[in-house]
């Protein structure tokens, strides 16, 4: 009898992929009988049929999803769970190095993520905390300036009264003006900056009012509200509601009486306030209400409800033509053209959301800086991840008989899948845990070091803890969840006769050993690109000498001038203080961390001219070694010259356009004063160079206050000079606190934006290279342990081991050059990017890259050779004998 | 216990695998349910009954007695459960309670 064809192999197909698992082998056992009793009876031909037809009949959700509940190990049962733990914790202890390789990198990534996070996170929700931010607005002026479009968010006085008056879409709105002053109770006094607000701020604003009734807190011009750390200062345990206390500025005393306590702004709020009290008590406000060119002050509204900006905005139209007509004219006079929107001058509203990273208006940083940290978390984690990945992958090799094991003894894909992802995911958790810990002990640290304002509070924020458990998954899935795989695929039989080697070095594992490197390079040419420029604007001359001179803040407490003329007194015959003198602006960025700049415009000669307006006092070029180029500098003896004499720049006697500066006349303001220039001077640095040097005027009107003293000491006594300052100061200020400071620190101090963006690029990429260098390490290992072998064939075949490690290298080497070449072009891009908005700005320069790719080099083959040599010094006749 | 329901055919099946002689695998089920009822059915239905038997509790199954005819495959042998006969004893002592409740001479007008 002729033998009986096997049934159609289609037909098999589709049992084996409709019918689960545990129930095919009956169902196509009995199919199979079946058929070979049928083929017997009707033919073979028949049979067949049959059989394609019985197993069309399986296709069937029922077949296919069936569990069953009574043959087969449940997914998890205890046993298993227990034999889980058991082998997790032997494994993890065998491999002790792995391991903590693995927490270590992985709380350290978990560590700078959350800082880098949480400060992401507090600069995305800036003023997301008040209840109707939909509707509060900054209000700015829009001037459409011939060179470039301008948006200033000082206001006049009168605007809110007149806006208030005339639209009722402005719901309410209040100015905001801050000034220094002090606040005496009893005996206790504090050096704090007042805030000059409207009524209307409490009803814009959701602050919660700690004490006080929040509809009358500023109802009397008297009336005060203190936050709650300066209530705290001030008044102690007692209650300060309805009592009296007093505020000097400049040498006036006014009293007030506490009707509010409100609680301190949150660190992400735009609006910072420490004494807050009505508008009207500004120094000369009932001569300032009604003038409309005096820009002087932030001002925020709130619309009515349904209240479109836009919309509310081209009604105002008629009121900027109505109140800033002067301006238009001006504007025009310069050959202003109305912007799209037909505006020279207007009024528009920016809203609240958008003010933060709205730099122009609120000072604060540009969007970008926060996507940039956020990119840096995301690079870390990633490398973090990476190294995971094939510190996992380069283990399961060793446990790849414990793997082909359970498989032959019935574990499914899915409980293998379960088993060693769950490893994974306690590893992590540990590394969690562990990043956890060193974020609870470094946030002073990094708060210090960041001008951070992170509190611990944020992190139990729901937002802040589902971005952590995200985090967490998303690290778990991904680096877990690959090797994980990866090892569940292991073929049994294979495992077993010991024949499991990777196939092929994986494209996977090379282009994570890729990225991550070029990330470190990224990091690395941005760090080093970062403190170049920072060293840049250190070392670029500042057109005077900073050492050996102090600065000290007068404060509010007494007035300048007397203050200075003291010290004078006090100094005048001492040999180690070589001069004296004044000014409103500090050099550099002081102790009191205060700026101002006072610039003034106007036309001369058909031409329009800005500078800088700075009140100076006797001996300032003195005291800060400006050179005198033409004329002569102010003097006592001329009693004119603090009525109408000037010193000048040479940029602005450019300006000006006159060869001969020194004696020419010009006038601010038509019909004011004619000013004279008696001197000429070179350029200097009077702000950060990361503003364009602009012409400087300097006068020595005595209508204005002096704010900051300068004392330049003889070079042998610079270091007991603080001290004697502070004892000084006692006698000339009694009172008053000391904050001088050296003014070469405080020009150190203008740079601490960058400072501190150098810093963290710097702790980046360092992370960034460690990582990236254990996960190298790893995979190193891994490698030479598949290739003992090989080494030992070649060994006993006459390589010499310079030669071995050369083989062993040149696959990582190559990978360490591609990342370079992704990481060079991003790098000089992105800084290029950065630099642009500097003025003074360094040349990339190509060594700079050309630098870090040697250093890359270089770091990868010490961390490869270091494997290499081990293996190229075995004996090959170890490597070889076993088998 | 829960008590499941059993269907026409499934009750069919649960008897026949109680009737067995022989240790009980698809095929011999398939081949009495046909002999007995005469009726034609298919091999899948008689699968995903027997299964769903099992899956209620009302059948137990092992596996064992592969044969070259089957291509080496192992046989699944069904054997009834406590459970299982329980059920049948509970329908039939149901029937039977039924049955006498039927008055007298009722059936013969009916079924003549």
């Amino acid at each position: 009898m002729e033998p009986i064809p096997n049934p159609p192999r289609w037909a098999d197909r589709l049992l084996e992929y409709f019918v689960s698992d545990h129930l095919l082998e009956d169902v196509q056992g009995d199919l199979y009988e079946i058929y070979q009793r049928r083929a017997k009876m009707v033919g073979i031909a028949k049979a067949r049929r049959e059989y394609g037809w019985n197993a069309v009949r399986y296709i069937n959700p029922f077949f296919r999803s069936y569990k069953s509940n009574h043959d087969t190990q449940p997914l998890f049962s205890t046993s298993m769970i227990q034999n889980y733990i058991k082998i997790a914790l032997r494994s993890l202890w065998k491999s002790k190095g792995y391991a903590t390789i693995n927490i270590l990198g992985l709380s350290v990534a978990f560590c700078i993520c959350t800082f880098l996070f949480l400060t992401a996170y507090n600069q995305l929700t800036f003023d997301s905390f008040h209840a109707d931010k939909d509707r509060i607005y900054q209000a700015y002026l829009f001037f459409n300036n011939p060179d470039k479009p301008e948006r200033r968010g000082q206001l006049p006085l009168p605007f809110v009264p007149a806006i208030k008056a005339e639209y009722p879409e402005v719901e309410a709105a209040t100015r905001f003006v801050n000034e220094r002053s002090l606040i005496e109770y009893k005996d206790k006094s504090l050096d704090k900056v007042i805030r000059l607000v409207d009524a209307d701020f409490l009803k814009i604003f959701s602050f919660p009012l700690i004490k006080g009734n929040r509809q009358t807190a500023f109802q009397e011009l008297g009336n005060i509200v203190l936050n709650e750390t300066t209530a705290n200062a001030l008044f102690g345990t007692e209650d300060p509601i309805g009592k009296q206390i007093q505020l000097k500025d400049n040498g006036e005393t006014k009293s007030y009486i506490v009707t509010g306590v409100l609680a301190d702004a949150p660190t992400n709020s735009t609006v910072r306030y420490d004494v807050l009290v009505r508008i009207e008590n500004i120094p000369g406000y009932h001569s300032r209400q009604n003038q409309w060119d005096d820009f002087s002050h932030t001002v925020y509204v709130k619309l009515a409800e349904n209240t479109d900006p836009e919309v509310l905005q081209k009604k105002l139209k008629s009121f900027s033509q109505k109140y800033f007509a002067p301006t238009v004219e001006t504007l025009k006079k310069k050959g202003a053209r109305p912007d799209q929107r037909g505006d020279i001058a207007a009024v528009r509203f920016q809203n609240l959301s958008k003010l933060h990273f709205d730099s122009e208006l609120s000072g604060g940083p540009p969007v970008t800086v926060v996507y940039v940290l956020l990119g840096i978390a995301l690079f870390i984690l990633l490398i973090a991840c990476f190294n995971f990945i094939n510190l996992s992958i380069a283990r399961s090799f060793t446990r790849a008989r414990e793997v082909g094991v359970r498989k032959y003894l019935g574990a499914l894909k899915s409980q293998l899948f379960m088993q060693i992802w769950g490893e994974t995911t306690v590893v992590c958790f540990l590394g969690l845990m562990a990043g956890v810990v060193l974020v609870v002990l470094l946030v002073p640290e990094f708060n210090a070091a960041f001008d951070g304002k992170i509190s611990l509070k944020y992190v139990l924020q729901p937002g802040v803890i589902v971005g952590i458990m995200v985090m967490f998954l998303f690290v778990t899935l991904l680096a877990g969840g690959y090797p994980a795989w990866q090892m569940s695929l292991f073929n049994a039989i294979e495992v077993l006769k010991g024949k499991i080697t990777l196939k092929r070095p994986g494209f996977l594992r090379n282009s994570l050993i890729v990225t991550q490197f070029a990330m470190s390079c990224l990091l690395t040419c941005c760090t080093i690109l970062a403190v170049q420029q920072t060293d840049y604007l250190r070392s670029v001359p500042l057109g005077f000498e900073k050492e050996q001179i102090i600065s000290i803040p007068v404060g509010n407490k007494y007035e300048g001038r007397q203050v200075l003329q003291r010290m004078r007194n006090k100094f005048a015959n001492d040999p180690s203080v070589i001069a004296i003198s004044g000014s409103n602006v500090n050099l550099g960025r002081g102790k009191d961390n205060s700026t101002s700049r006072a610039m003034v415009g106007f036309d001369y000669k058909g031409k329009n001219i800005t500078t800088d307006w700075l009140l100076v006092d006797y001996d300032y070029l003195k005291t800060l070694n400006i050179k005198l180029l033409n004329g002569r500098e102010f003097e006592r003896g001329y009693a004119a010259d603090s009525a109408d004499k000037v010193v000048i720049t040479e940029s602005m006697a450019q300006a000006l356009g006159e060869k001969q500066a020194v004696n020419s006349y010009f006038q601010v303001d038509s019909g004011g004063t004619k000013y004279q220039v008696i001197g000429l001077i070179a350029d200097y640095h009077l702000y950060s160079l990361a503003q364009k040097k602009s012409p400087i005027t300097m006068h020595i009107s005595s209508t204005e206050g002096i704010s900051y003293i300068f004392v330049r000491v003889a070079p042998q006594s610079v270091k007991t000079a603080m001290d004697k300052m502070r004892d000084t100061w006692k006698e000339v200020a009694p009172g008053a606190e000391f904050i001088g400071s050296f003014v070469d620190e405080n020009v150190d101090s203008w740079y601490k934006s960058e400072e501190k963006m150098s810093q963290l690029f710097s702790i980046a990429s360092l992370v960034a290279i460690l990582l990236s260098c254990l996960g190298l390490f790893a995979v190193a290992l891994l490698v030479v342990e598949q290739r003992t072998k090989e080494i030992g064939i070649r060994k006993v075949l006459g390589a010499s081991i310079a030669n071995l490690i050369l083989i062993l290298s040149k696959d990582f080497l190559k990978l360490i050059l591609i990342a370079l070449a992704i990481a060079t072009p991003l790098a000089w891009f992105g800084m290029q990017q950065w630099l642009n908005s500097y003025p003074y700005k360094i040349q990339i320069n190509a060594w700079v890259f050309v630098g870090v790719g040697v250093a890359a080099v270089s770091i990868t083959l010490l961390t490869v050779s270091f494997q290499a040599i081990k293996a190229a010094l075995m004996n090959p006749v170890k490597s070889l004998r076993s088998e | 216990m829960r008590r499941a329901f059993l269907g026409e055919f499934e009750e069919l099946i649960l008897l026949i695998v109680a009737a067995c002689t022989e240790d009980a695998y698809g095929v011999t089920i398939w081949e009495q349910v046909q002999e007995q009822t005469g009726r034609s059915i298919t091999i899948s239905a008689v699968h995903a009954t027997l299964y769903r038997l099992e899956e209620k509790g009302f059948l137990s199954s092992q596996m064992g007695g592969a044969t070259a005819e089957r291509g080496g495959r192992r046989k699944r042998f069904f054997s009834l459960t406590v459970a299982g006969s329980r059920a049948l004893i509970e329908l039939e002592q149901m029937r039977q309670k039924l049955w006498k409740a039927i008055p007298e001479g009722k059936l013969q007008i009916l079924g003549q």
